[in-house]
């Protein structure tokens, strides 16, 4: 019987060291291609080292799981031999990390209890999670297992309207103004706005007829013309008037 | 903007004639941000580069309807630069399925006394603007986001108020006249800017 459970216990053993072996190696080639080959790297591989981390992570976890692994918990380890003295075995086996096996070491590699600073977190949230109260840490936690639920049917069911609702909600929100961007490209195709005797804003046609005239001067002769092949409605020569469309104005001043 | 090629002959002559592809759009403000993010993801790795520029537009009234056009540039953020001239034709009308607004290009620095030269040789400045903004470069094609505004008082470039709350988007590509390839990149990138921005192309004359 104790023959048997030892075989189990070497055998559980050793496959959970060559697990660790592979996360290491994993762990260590993802370290190193993130430090050299920085530039040349993309998302999706990022993403599959990672997947990679968590698929070994999962066996790691299957094998402890597993009922034919005895209970490690059980199992106590006792430091037969502390001395300062470095040993070259445990060099080799630890990659140089761990070269003495001495006083130092032993309470870091063979704790049991979390660190400090976990412990006094979980201190914390069992003191909290005992304040709450029963009733509603009950109702907590149905939230909590209603949201989850609901996010899982989202991610599990693609639904077809799905892409009408996000469309909706992008509409609400629009990014751009189409009678801007007729504005914009008129004042940059052919100065709709921007003429130099247009005053900023509305203009009321007949009043400013009289301004820019005398603004331009006797040095600037100023024609702006209105359409590609020079239409003029209801222009007499020589008489400066103003068309009704805003930003189109025709003078002769001579 | 960028640097022109100098062409010593008239337009009709014999250089290679080059042509604008072009397509443009708008953007608000307020999504601005979400614009210049997308733009950096797909355009070129360079620095984001800004500009501030006051162009200034010259008209010559020949004896028929059609008026010279001219287009004068100088940077704001750069004074020492040389203007840029610049000769656009009127849209090819082409087939209609070409998704791009084609036109005639001609561009030429010019030193910092232009403005008396087009003066002297009988242009008259019709308006005058000042653009601000982002330009993006993914190849071949250009990308300008720009904000327009208006100068109030003439000559004064401090004092000015924008024209609309939004942005104008450019898509540009500067080709030699007979290539048509340009208009099928030009419509995928427009199609990764959408919802964003719709960028499409715009006749300037139906807006006149």
């Amino acid at each position: 019987m104790q023959q048997r459970e030892e075989k189990l216990l070497d055998a559980s053993v050793e496959s959970l060291i060559s697990r660790v072996a592979h996360l290491k190696n994993a762990l260590h080639s993802f370290i190193y291609k993130l430090e050299n080959e920085y530039e040349r790297l993309t998302w999706p591989s990022v993403l599959d080292n990672f997947a990679l981390l968590s698929g070994q992570l999962n066996t790691i976890n299957k094998l402890l799981r597993n009922e034919k692994t005895p209970s490690f918990r059980q199992q106590i380890i006792i430091p037969l031999l502390l001395s300062p003295d470095r040993d070259e075995e445990l060099a080799k086996l630890t990659e140089q990390r761990v070269p003495v096996f001495s006083h130092e070491i032993v309470p870091d590699h063979l704790r049991t209890k979390p660190d400090p600073e976990v412990e006094e977190q979980e201190k914390q949230l069992s003191a909290e999670a005992a304040r709450i109260g029963t009733e509603v840490a009950q109702k907590q936690i149905q939230t909590l297992n209603k949201l989850c639920s609901n996010l899982l049917e989202k991610l599990n069911n693609p639904r077809d309207d799905r892409d009408a609702d996000s469309a909706a909600i992008r509409q609400n929100k629009p990014s751009f103004n189409p009678a801007d961007t007729n504005a914009l490209v008129a004042a940059v195709g052919f100065g709709k706005g921007l003429s130099k005797c247009r005053p900023p804003g509305p203009v009321a046609p007949g009043h400013t007829g009289q301004g820019p005239m005398m603004s331009g001067g006797p040095t600037l002769q100023q024609v702006t013309i209105g359409g590609g092949s020079g239409q003029q409605q209801g222009m007499g020569p020589g008489a400066p008037q103003q068309q009704g469309q805003p930003g189109m104005k025709i003078l002769n001043v001579i | 903007m960028e640097a022109p090629p100098v062409s010593v002959l008239p337009i009709t002559g014999g250089t290679i004639n080059m042509m604008e592809y072009l397509l443009q759009g708008s953007v608000l403000d307020q999504a601005l941000e979400s614009l210049l993010h997308r733009l950096r993801g797909l355009c070129d790795n360079m620095e984001p580069e800004t500009f501030a520029d006051h162009e200034l537009v010259y008209l010559l009234k020949g004896q028929q309807g059609n008026p010279f056009l001219l287009r004068a540039r100088r940077s704001l953020s750069h004074p020492t630069v040389p203007w840029h001239l610049r000769y656009l034709g009127q849209p090819e009308v082409g087939d209609k399925s070409r998704h791009a607004l084609v036109r005639n290009c001609v561009d030429v620095a010019a030193s910092h006394s232009l403005p008396d030269f087009l003066n002297e040789m009988g242009f008259r400045m019709d308006h005058e603007f000042v653009a601000k903004g982002h330009i993006f470069r993914r190849g071949v094609l250009k990308v300008v986001v720009s904000k327009l505004s208006r100068i109030l008082v003439p000559g004064n470039t401090e004092n000015t108020e924008p024209l609309s709350l939004s942005y104008l988007v450019e898509l540009s590509v500067l080709a030699p006249a007979g290539q048509d390839t340009m208009s099928e990149d030009m419509r995928s990138f427009a199609e990764q800017l959408k919802p964003l921005v719709h960028l499409e192309k715009i006749d300037p004359k139906r807006h006149m």
